[in-house]
Formats: structure tokens, C-alpha cells, sequence
């Protein structure tokens, strides 16, 4: 029923449109080009390289310190320790206490971060540009002296558990924490509360000691500031920081192989499907996850895979959240990314809707993942999605922190910094025929997660999915510290 | 004496300088059109694209009596057809071409926005013109943005641990302005209202006389002002009045308070609240020095205090809702585990007996200073950022061009100002304290 009126309100508004229309929006202009700033870049005598990247609109530098060492590195059983030792860097050096790290950035109108993500690892920091040479003094300290304080780390923890427990109460939250090893096959970045809870001050001084090198780093400078300034005050502040070439090699910096691609019988799109029950939850998260081994953002496959994803789940008018908030209404937004990573690329779809249609979204998703492998995408489709990229790329390149992290992602996966300016190019020459092929070979075999309140939707799932094993695991009951993710 | 003054001025300003980069002010541009619409205008041509926000005044105070959430459900509608555009043509002009769009509905005003590559400026100010003026309104979409704003409402404050809890703040500090019913308003209430409801209220508010247009980015004035006059310019300006809101908020007799539950609630958290001034108030530069000093970053004296020192809370923070008719002044904190919301009310209001007793350190004043410069140069780094802040210029002190008097007006506010203002509104009597925690959902 819904759907026939729905479609006699589309013929109608079409009608009425065709009838009525009497003007038409005044063309654009031609375009004017882009362009983008090139970096320019120096290896210090540690083997620390310094990039820079000189904007001079507004008066602002950021400084990022990126380190080549991130979760992966970490044990499984240690989730989270990368992220606690970037953390832990700012909490206190041989000679500035937590607070008055604190207190000297706030008071140059600064904030510092730390932090870690999958392959790498960063402290940042944004500072007006007469204040360069003491933000660099500052996070220098961190970077070389940190104490590592057994006081500190204990309140760390207490707050990385805290988080964990609000965070895990959010169905999306909880279904990307469950997604990372129960179809990526990796451990949450963000640690479990077992792992957490066992990490100690020897983990994260070794942590340290093994990462935190010289020539696993680069010192990024945006902003007001020239290069040459930019290495010379490199060098004073860093130019001590250790070096020390490894002779084994870090899983983080293994190579792409290329993808597995599936050929001969294909399986179906969903290998599992698994529930994690919130009762009372005031939606549920429902997505589609899958892990490609293999290709790695350094592969030429980023590309078509950018542009597929513009097309399936980035923006406002992409497939997903056209078929799912627009047209149906039951969502307030639906989407889908790639986390890439050294040598894989994991694939998630999200949208949050009430716990009732939570196995109709998990259909449709499915019949947008099929159709991307079934039918190749028209022109008048696959042009503007491509716009939608390369207006998103530049537009982050116009603050100093976006332009730090678009330059420290290319570092991070060792992607040459001339991308930056080939980017445009790049998605552009994408062709329709790589994106079906990669949609047909990429997609297979993968799982749909919904957290939410299992009892609302039980019967609707077991009649849209008859041939499928419903997996529930209980929100109470999970541990990712076990592989049946059960306590 | 009026040499002198200026003297002492420039000495003045100088040490700032000398202490910190100055903001550059914005070479605004303000014109106002025959049909009333107020053009607002920043010409950058520093990089090929351009901000376009179209500031109407009316927002969630504005709800229709009995249909809460009113206001932002119209918002949605303006993305549907009009006499010349199909449904989601403004997707098709920005997010199609490498640009993108937005809205956003607050208590006292509503902006629409584009930014785009500068090609496109003509383009979008014929369809803004072209929704102010002609906007469709059916009832198939109308049922279909109704249901999409309830899973916005449900994903902002009911999965949300903490959801309902920011919308306790508005409605239990309020007793009678329309503020108390919030933006994203009530499920039922949206149920009752209909497409019609909508025609009404887009001729009511919709118009040219009601409206700011912000332009900010790569255009030639003249060109720029050419344009304005042939589309915006051509919008009639209706004859009706506009209902205004006059209801006032009593000022507080005594202390209230309330415990609240909601499903899968981590911790406890707690809120104490009190009414602030309007949104005009020359209190408002010491209330935002004052809101840097307690809560601006980990050397703030809420951080140092709850989260760090005494480890009761995992976040505590002070907080300004600013709204015309007068705002929330809010103190807000959520329990580490273990810890009580009576540990966290007790503590916050340590902290506010503290610097009502003791005032504030110089150094603590020139740290807020610094912060609150550094976040203006941060905030005005792109075309969309000069926009915002131009925007809520108007909303706020009803001017655009306050936004290049705001840094001066923070630079000259003093510890006294802070001690008195934080003596003026942190009262007793003008206390409401909410309490939070959770009731049912997964074990």
C-alpha cells in the first residue's frame, strides 16, 4: 500500500513538474581549477623526515608528529595499547607534569592530541603561527621525555574502561567493536575491558621504545610556515630523537599482495548473520561488514574503490541512503566506508533504524551490494559521485589540520606525497567497468550485524531471512577476549 | 579628551598584538534589498568556491502551538520540490558538483547553506530564491520527512545514552518560554501535524523581509549584487504579520529539582542549570572568559578538579546555551564508575562557591584570552567558517558586523567582570539540579 502511493506521488510531482516548469536554473559558470599545495619535504640526519606544506591564508600552523607503529603492532590480548601509549605521551614528561603540559598548551590558545589508529600513530597540535617555536619545544618534550607515570596510567585506564562501557551502550559503537574481530579478523583498536585492564607500565614503555623512532616518523608542519623554518626547528627540537633501523620486519609495513578475488561459484553476499541483543535500545545499528585481505590502500584498487563507495554509501545522494532515508524514510541517514589499512581493506555499511524495520534495511543493503555486482553504474550516475569526492578532498585541504592529516594518511600506508595532486586525476579516470568488476569480486561472503532490541525484530528477520542461522549473543554476555565472543 | 582616548586605545590594542596574532576583521559587505531581505556579503578570492547560507528568522520557538518539533520538520521539506525544481534538485547544484548543503534548526533561527565551487554562485542563488518563493509542499513527502525526522529524533535521544538527559536540560530549566519544549520536539506531537500545516507556516516565515542572505568567497561585488537584485530581489514580500514570541521566562523563586531515568544509561550524570541572560547581554564576553577558565581544555579547573584530582567524574564540563530571549548557564558532569550524582553536585558547586569567592587568577584570565582568540582564527579559516560566525552574529547581536568587535570585547574583559558575572546568575534561587541515571535495558 505504502509503496503504490508512494509511486503515484512520484508520477505526479513528474507531471506536475513537466507542466508548470517555466524556468530553469541559470548554468554555471566555468569552472575555475583547484589547486593543490605540493609538499615539500627533508630527512634529517636521525632519519626523521620533515614535511611541509605552506598555506598562507590564515594564521595558524599544526604540527603533527606521525609514527609508522599502531594497533596492528599490538598483541591482541594488549587491545588498546597503542592507543594508550600515544595517549600517554602528553600525561607527563621528566620535567612537566600532566597538568602543566596541559597548561602551557591551553595557555598558547593550543590543544594537544595523541592518539593511535590501526597503522600509525600521532600527536598533534594547532597553534596561531607566532607560537611555533613553543608548541615545538612542548611536543618535543612528549615525543622524547615522557615519564610513563604509574598514577597517570591508572587514571588513563579507569577512563579508557569508562569510555568503553558508555561507548558500548550505542548500538552503532557496538556493532563496529563486534565487527572488528568477528569479520575483520583484527581486535578493537580501542581495547576490550580485559585487555585494558592488563595493560601495564612495561607494556607501554616497550611500546614506546619500539615505535617511537626516528626513522619510523615524520614531522608535519601546515600552515604559515616555510620550510626552510619548518626544518630548522625540526632539527633543533627532534634532530635527538632516537634512531635505530630494524632489522626484522614490522607486519605493519608488509606489502600488498593483491586481492584474493573470488571466481568460479560465487557465494552469497551474507555468510552469517549475527544479532547482538540490546533490549530496550532505542534503535538498532544494522550493517553489512567484510574484510578484503590482500588490497591495501597502497593498491591501484583504492581508486575504483573510492569512487564504488561514493556511489553505494558517501553523501547525501548516494545509493544507500537514497533507497533507505529518502525514499522509505527509515532511516536518518545511511551510508557505507572503507577502513583502509597497510595490506587490507575492511568494508562496512551503517544506518541506525527503529528496532521494527531493522531486517527490512538489512535487505535492502544486500540488494544494494547486489546490484552494484549485477548492472554497471550509468555516466549521469557515476560523474557526479565522482564529483562528490574531489569536493570533499579539497575541501578538507583548506583548514591546516586537513591538510596535516591528508598528508600523514599518504605517509602512513607510504603512498607517494605526489597523490595529493594527482587525487583529482585519479578518481576521475576511474572507469565504470572496474567498478562492477570490483563490486562482483569484492563483496562476497561477508556478515550482517545488528545490535538492537532483538525481541522487536526477531520474527521480521526469521521471515526476510529463512535460510539463514540467526547467530544472538546477548550485549551482557560479549567478550572479545574469547572467539566465540561470549564471556 | 577624545585624542587621549584614542591614544590609550591604540596603546591598548598594540600590547595585544604583541601578545597575539590579530584576528583580521572581515571587509563585510551590507545591503538591504526593497523587499526587505538583508544581503550580507565577504569577497575572498583566494580559492574557487564560495559559502552561501540563507538565515531565516524563525526556529523551534516558533513551533505551532501543539505540534512541537514543528520548526526543524520544515526544514526538511525545504529540500523537496518547488514550482521550478524537483524533489532534491539542491542535491543535484552542490553535492552533484563537487559542493554540498545543509540546514540546521535552533531555537531561534533556522540556516540553510551551500558551499560550492564559485561557478555555481548564480546557480544557487536562483534556488534559494526559488524555495523562498515557491515551495511545494505534498503530502507523500511530507509522511516520508516526518518519518525520517523520528529516526533522527531516535538516533539523537533515544539511542543516545545520554540523549534524553540534554533534552531534561531545556525542558525542566524552563517552566514558560517556549524554549522548554526543544528543537526536536515530541513524537505525537509531529503526528498531528499535516502538509497544510506546513504551507502555513512556509508563507508565515519564509520571506524576504525575514531573512538574512550570508555570501562568503571567490565573486566580483558588482556581479554578485546584479544577481541578488534578479532572483532574491523578485521575491515578494508578503503583506501578513509575523507572530512573534512574547512570552517571557519568569525568574526563578527557588531551587528545583528532579531525578530522571532512562533505559541503558552507563553512569549517573548530573546537571545543575540556571537562567542566563539574553543573547544581546554585554555580560556574555565575561560568561565566555569565565566558561574557558572552567571548563576550556585539561588545565581547566572543572577537569582538574573532578577528573583528575578527585577521579569522581569522567567528564565535567560548563556550559552556555545561548539563546535570544535568554539562555541556559549549565554546569554538567557524568560519574566515573562507582561515583554518585550527589558526589558530582557537591563538587560542582565547590567549584562555583570557589570562584565566586575567590575570583580568578591573572594568568587564568590570559589563558581564556589566548584560547578564545586562537578559536576565532580557527573558526574563521575557510569561506563556510567566516559564514558561521557572520551568521551568528545576526542571531545573536541582531549585527553582523559584532563579529569584528567580539575579540576586542573579550580582550577588555577583566577578573571583576568575571567574579560579578559568575555572582549575577549562579544564585541559589535560580538553581534547577537534574539528576539522571539509568532505569532497565541490557545487563
Amino acid at each position: 500500500m505504502k509503496k503504490t502511493i508512494f509511486l503515484a506521488a512520484i508520477l505526479l510531482s513528474v507531471l506536475v513538474t513537466n507542466f508548470l516548469a517555466q524556468e530553469t536554473p541559470p548554468a554555471p559558470a566555468a569552472p575555475k581549477a583547484v589547486s593543490v599545495p605540493a609538499a615539500q619535504e627533508k630527512k634529517l640526519a636521525n632519519g626523521l623526515t620533515v614535511a611541509v606544506i605552506e598555506k598562507r591564508a590564515v594564521p595558524l600552523v599544526t604540527i603533527q608528529l606521525l609514527v609508522k607503529y599502531g594497533a596492528s603492532a599490538e598483541d591482541a590480548n594488549k587491545a588498546g595499547l597503542a592507543d594508550i601509549t600515544a595517549s600517554m605521551l602528553t600525561k607527563g614528561t621528566t620535567t612537566r607534569t600532566a597538568t602543566q603540559i596541559a597548561e602551557a598548551v591551553e595557555f598558547l590558545g593550543g590543544t594537544i592530541s595523541s592518539g593511535a589508529g590501526w597503522n600509525g600513530s600521532n600527536v598533534a597540535i594547532t597553534v596561531t603561527s607566532d607560537k611555533v617555536d613553543q608548541a615545538m619545544a612542548i611536543l618535543s618534550d612528549v615525543i622524547l621525555h615522557p615519564k610513563f607515570d604509574q598514577k597517570e596510567l591508572d587514571l588513563l585506564k579507569t577512563q579508557s574502561l569508562d569510555g568503553l562501557t558508555y561507548n558500548l551502550k550505542q548500538p552503532s559503537a557496538l556493532a563496529n567493536y563486534v565487527a572488528s574481530k568477528y569479520s575483520f579478523g583484527e581486535h578493537p583498536a580501542g581495547g576490550t575491558p580485559a585487555s585494558i585492564a592488563s595493560i601495564t607500565k612495561s607494556d607501554v614503555e616497550s611500546f614506546y621504545e619500539n615505535g617511537f623512532l626516528a626513522d619510523f616518523s615524520i614531522i608535519i608542519f601546515t600552515g604559515e610556515v616555510t620550510a626552510a623554518a619548518a626544518a630548522a626547528t625540526a632539527e633543533k627540537y627532534l634532530g635527538g630523537m632516537k634512531k635505530y633501523v630494524r632489522t626484522d620486519a614490522p607486519s605493519t609495513r608488509a606489502e600488498p599482495v593483491g586481492l584474493p578475488f573470488i571466481s568460479g561459484d560465487k557465494p552469497s553476499f551474507a555468510q552469517r548473520l549475527l544479532v547482538v541483543d540490546l533490549p530496550k535500545s532505542g534503535q538498532a545499528s544494522v550493517g553489512y561488514y567484510k574484510s578484503n585481505p590482500g588490497v591495501g590502500r597502497k593498491d591501484e584498487l583504492f581508486y575504483p574503490a573510492s569512487v564504488l563507495n561514493s556511489v553505494l554509501g558517501g553523501g547525501y545522494s548516494s545509493r544507500l541512503n537514497l533507497e533507505i532515508r529518502i525514499k522509505r524514510g527509515l532511516s536518518y541517514g545511511a551510508g557505507s566506508s572503507f577502513a583502509w589499512r597497510y595490506n587490507a581493506m575492511n568494508f562496512s555499511t551503517r544506518a541506525q533504524t527503529k528496532n521494527e524495520s531493522a531486517a527490512q534495511v538489512a535487505e535492502l543493503v544486500l540488494g544494494e551490494l547486489k546490484k552494484l555486482a549485477d548492472s554497471t553504474v550509468a555516466a549521469d550516475e557515476l560523474v557526479p559521485r565522482k564529483s562528490v569526492l574531489t569536493g570533499n578532498f579539497g575541501r578538507n585541504l583548506e583548514t591546516t589540520a586537513g591538510l596535516a592529516n591528508a598528508l600523514a594518511d599518504l605517509y602512513t600506508f607510504s603512498v607517494p606525497r605526489t597523490e595529493l595532486n594527482s587525487y583529482v586525476d585519479n578518481v576521475n579516470g576511474v572507469s565504470d567497468k572496474q567498478i562492477k568488476d570490483f563490486a562482483s569480486r569484492a563483496f562476497f561472503g561477508g556478515d550482517i550485524i545488528i545490535v538492537g532490541d532483538y525481541s522487536v525484530f526477531k520474527d521480521d528477520l526469521a521471515k526476510r531471512f529463512p535460510n539463514m542461522k540467526v547467530d544472538v549473543i546477548k550485549a551482557g554476555e560479549l567478550d572479545l577476549s574469547n572467539d566465540n565472543l561470549r564471556k | 579628551m577624545r585624542k587621549i582616548l584614542i591614544l590609550v586605545m591604540v596603546a591598548a590594542f598594540a600590547a595585544a598584538a604583541h601578545a597575539q596574532v590579530k584576528v583580521a576583521p572581515l571587509n563585510i559587505k551590507e545591503r538591504t534589498l526593497a523587499n526587505g531581505l538583508k544581503v550580507v556579503s565577504v569577497q575572498d578570492n583566494s580559492s574557487p568556491t564560495v559559502a552561501i547560507h540563507v538565515w531565516y528568522n524563525v526556529g523551534g520557538k516558533n513551533d505551532p502551538q501543539g505540534k512541537s518539533g514543528f520548526a526543524h520538520m520544515f526544514e526538511h521539506l525545504m529540500f523537496k520540490s518547488t514550482k521550478n525544481m524537483p524533489n532534491e534538485k539542491m542535491d543535484r547544484l552542490t553535492e552533484d558538483v563537487g559542493g554540498y548543503n545543509n540546514a540546521s534548526t535552533w531555537d531561534d533561527f533556522t540556516n540553510y547553506y551551500e558551499v560550492v565551487p564559485s561557478n555555481y554562485l548564480e546557480t544557487l542563488l536562483w534556488a534559494e530564491a526559488e524555495r523562498m518563493a515557491n515551495l511545494n509542499v505534498d503530502d507523500a513527502n511530507f509522511a516520508s520527512e516526518r518519518d525520517v525526522v523520528k529516526e533522527e529524533y531516535r538516533q539523537s535521544v533515544l539511542a543516545q545514552p545520554y540523549g534524553q538527559f540534554n533534552e531534561y536540560i531545556g525542558s525542566l530549566t524552563y517552566t514558560r518560554h517556549p524554549y522548554k519544549r526543544g528543537v526536536i520536539g515530541d513524537l505525537d506531537q509531529l503526528n498531528a501535524a499535516s502538509s497544510a500545516d506546513a504551507r502555513a507556516f512556509h508563507s508565515l516565515f519564509y520571506r524576504p523581509d525575514n531573512a538574512y542572505l550570508i555570501v562568503v568567497g571567490d565573486f566580483e561585488q558588482k556581479q554578485f549584487d546584479a544577481w541578488t537584485d534578479k532572483y532574491l530581489g523578485k521575491v515578494a514580500k508578503p503583506s501578513s504579520t509575523m507572530p512573534r514570541v512574547t512570552e517571557v521566562e519568569p525568574a526563578k523563586t527557588k531551587e528545583a529539582r528532579f531525578e530522571k531515568t532512562s533505559p541503558n544509561v552507563p553512569f549517573p550524570a548530573v546537571a545543575i542549570t540556571y537562567l542566563g541572560p539574553r543573547s544581546d547581554s554585554v555580560d556574555l564576553p565575561a560568561l565566555r572568559v569565565a566558561d574557558k577558565i572552567l571548563s576550556g581544555g585539561e588545565s581547566s579547573r572543572l577537569y582538574q578538579s573532578l577528573v583528575y584530582k578527585q577521579q569522581i567524574a569522567q567528564e565535567a564540563s560548563f556550559n552556555i546555551d545561548n539563546k535570544v530571549d535568554g539562555g541556559v548557564l549549565y554546569f554538567e558532569a557524568i560519574a566515573s564508575e562507582g561515583k554518585t550524582a550527589p558526589q558530582l553536585e557537591k563538587s560542582l558547586l565547590g567549584e562555583l562557591k570557589l570562584i565566586q569567592d575567590k575570583g580568578v587568577t591573572a594568568t587564568e584570565l590570559a589563558k581564556a584570552k589566548n584560547q578564545l582568540i586562537a578559536d576565532a582564527v580557527r573558526g574563521r579559516e575557510n569561506n563556510d567558517g567566516k559564514a558561521i560566525v557572520i551568521e551568528r552574529a545576526i542571531a545573536y547581536q541582531h549585527d553582523p558586523m559584532a563579529v569584528n568587535s567580539d575579540i576586542e570585547n573579550l580582550q577588555k574583559v577583566t577578573a571583576a567582570d568575571v567574579l560579578r558575572v559568575m555572582k549575577k546568575y549562579f544564585t541559589d534561587n535560580n538553581r534547577t539540579v537534574i539528576y539522571y541515571s539509568n532505569a532497565g535495558g541490557a545487563k
